[in-house]
């Protein structure tokens, strides 16, 4: 197969203008207009939907509402009371995550959650602020969490590194599943797409048929990763505050 | 792989971080506070709603009470009157029966009165028309004129016989 017709081609990142600043290429890429549109996409929509803030909602503001109150509620069944204030930025994260995902799914826009770098970005964010706010709140005994309680003496040399790998893991599997679930789709849909090209007479219509399903179940999957990366922020928060 | 080309990485770092906390800020500063503020405005307004129909039917329920109130007074009030209407009426019949008592009473004892005397009145009448007839029967069987005296002296005597 020629590099011309690759199914990961898709992928491929094209500067639309070269900007350079500090000798690093931060050149505005399909990828940065993708994250443009996600974002223009969000802010005018929860902007312009509640503009009236009327008490009987119509229903675009009733969507924005929704959003707000699955969040909400997303938050509060796993941290508590004191998960309102990371609410903001769980819901950026779900809102970039879902809105990102589905703008990927218009044919030929570019997917910026099936790049690792960009998952991996947000999740190191997620790792990283967790771990501050675990050292905040519990000081020095923030290692405890890799410690199980009502284990046998004799186990802990063996569960401590585990847990420990567990934890340090985190980052990789939260940037990896949706970068891999975002990749995984895409390229069967571009595959399945280059056999309904080349499969004689009317035989291309049952890659057809598979491919419109295939995309019911990716935008499915576009909305399953944005919630499973919002509730694993959410749990990460949890565990925060509250050790084993 | 595209994913894996270093080429770009800090170009989507730099451009993820530039658009991803312009999201969190905007959101954090604008949007969520504005929904918050909606949800907020139709919690206090189904709330306030809902207190004021408690209001109004606890008012409703008053008035009910009211109402129950009056009419238990009211019959109450009609009942006592009837009772009263009732007790002064027997009081008005009976003070009346009473004075027709007596008036019978009187006119029944005048009636008597006259009676007797009527009686006495005609026992008188007898006696002379007796003596009349005395007179009479006596002159015309034996042609002798007898005094009223005789005659009186005579029937006083039998009359003690006879009484």
């Amino acid at each position: 197969m020629a590099a011309k017709d690759s199914p990961l081609k898709q992928f491929e990142i094209n500067p639309i203008s070269n900007i350079e600043l500090g000798g690093y290429n931060i050149s505005f890429t399909n990828s940065s207009l993708a994250m443009l549109i996600t974002v223009l996409v969000i802010t005018l929509f929860l902007t312009l939907t509640v503009n009236t803030r009327s008490i009987i909602p119509s229903r675009m503001q009733l969507i924005s509402e929704l959003m707000y109150n699955f969040i909400a509620q997303l938050l509060s069944d796993t941290v508590g009371d004191n998960g309102k204030r990371y609410f903001p930025f769980v819901f950026s994260l779900f809102m970039f995550v879902l809105i990102g995902n589905m703008v990927g799914m218009i044919p030929y826009q570019f997917t910026f959650t099936s790049h690792i770098i960009v998952t991996f970005a947000l999740a190191a964010v997620v790792f990283i602020g967790v771990t501050i706010l675990g050292f905040i709140n519990h000081g020095i005994k923030f290692f405890t969490f890799f410690y199980i309680p009502g284990v046998p003496f004799y186990m802990h040399p063996l569960l401590i590194p585990i847990e420990v790998i567990s934890y340090l893991s985190r980052p990789i599997s939260l940037s990896v599943r949706l970068f891999a679930n975002m990749l995984a789709g895409h390229t069967l849909l571009k595959v399945f797409a280059g056999f309904v090209v080349s499969m004689p007479f009317f035989t291309g219509v049952f890659p057809l048929a598979f491919i419109v399903a295939l995309t019911g179940l990716e935008i499915l999957i576009a909305f399953l990763q944005a919630y499973v990366f919002a509730i694993l922020t959410c749990l990460y928060i949890n565990d925060a505050y509250h050790l084993h | 792989m595209p994913q894996l080309n270093p080429e770009f990485f800090i170009s989507q770092l730099f451009w993820l971080a530039v658009f991803f906390s312009f999201l969190l800020i905007f959101l954090w500063r604008v949007s969520l506070p504005r929904i918050a503020k909606v949800l907020e405005k139709r919690q206090s307004k189904i709330d306030d709603d809902l207190s004021s129909a408690k209001e109004l039917q606890e008012q409703a329920q008053q008035i009910e009470r009211n109402i129950n109130d009056q009419i238990n007074k009211a019959k109450e009030n009609a009942s006592e009157e009837l009772k009263k209407t009732i007790s002064s009426l027997q009081d008005e019949v009976s003070s009346k029966l009473s004075i027709l008592d007596k008036e019978l009473e009187e006119k029944v004892s005048k009636s008597e009165k006259d009676i007797l005397k009527n009686r006495d009145d005609q026992i008188k009448n007898i006696d002379e028309e007796i003596i009349n007839i005395t007179k009479l029967t006596v002159s015309k069987i034996i042609n002798v004129d007898l005094s009223d005296s005789d005659i009186i002296k005579t029937i006083k005597s039998q009359k003690g016989t006879l009484n």
